[in-house]
């Protein structure tokens, strides 16, 4: 992954997860097949483990433990409704931004193309 | 009762007993998780600064839970750490959000600065 790619994503990754886990709960593999499905291929699985640690932490999902077949039990994230309400503003702030940097690139356009 | 009263020297028992545990869940894993879990334990003794028992045993637990998954899996570590390692374990220690021994000298650099400012941390500081 491109070091640029990689510094946007840690601001962004946090809502992606949120987003993956409104549609249904899911443990941490689960999520790292679904965003490595979605193009995000280089994507460590440790990058969103530590982000469900964090999210956990920050009492945004409920997590419930699950024993598999082998091995400690996995770890089923839910989003709660603390994590909705954070999953609401990201998606906020997300639009914000997205518009003021489409802006900013067409303004930049324009000029160029005037000043051809 | 007596217990108590120990621990308030020792520090708790519990968590000594938590810790060894957690230790030789990692020491057991196969190679080559055993190594990378150890060097990232052995880093966060020295990036950690969290002084809260209770968090480093979270984090200590889930570090054992995350390669013991990758072990059964067969996920190559290169998969579990990414490009950067040190990137990689600070990141993980930082989802611990325990009391760390930088946040009494973010107080106190806050309060400099606020005495400083003479704004109490309110106002534009115009």
């Amino acid at each position: 992954m491109g070091k640029q790619m990689t510094e946007m994503l840690k601001g962004t990754l946090e809502g992606i997860v949120l987003a993956i886990l409104a549609v249904r709960p899911a443990y941490g593999y689960e999520i790292t097949a679904r965003l490595r499905d979605q193009g995000f291929s280089d994507i460590a699985e440790g990058t969103v483990y530590a982000l469900l640690v964090r999210i956990e932490q920050r009492g945004l999902v409920d997590v419930e433990k699950v024993p598999s077949e082998k091995g400690p039990p996995r770890k089923v994230y839910t989003l709660n409704a603390l994590g909705g309400e954070d999953l609401e503003e990201f998606w906020r702030t997300w639009s914000f931004l997205a518009e003021r940097i489409e802006q900013l690139h067409q303004n930049i356009e324009n000029s160029q193309e005037a000043g051809e | 009762m007596a217990a108590k009263w120990i621990e308030t020297l020792t520090g708790s028992l519990e968590q000594k007993k938590q810790y060894k545990q957690d230790k030789a869940r990692i020491d057991g894993l196969p190679e080559p998780y055993a190594t990378a879990a150890k060097a990232m334990h052995r880093y966060f003794m020295y990036y950690g600064g969290i002084t809260d028992g209770d968090t480093l045993m979270t984090m200590f637990g889930d570090l054992a839970d995350l390669w013991e998954r990758a072990a059964i899996d067969g996920t190559p570590v290169r998969a579990i750490v990414g490009d950067d390692p040190v990137e990689f374990a600070e990141t993980f220690a930082q989802a611990y959000s325990g009391k760390q021994w930088i946040d009494k000298e973010r107080e106190r650099l806050t309060k400099a600065i606020d005495a400083a400012a003479g704004d109490n941390g309110k106002g534009a500081g115009a």
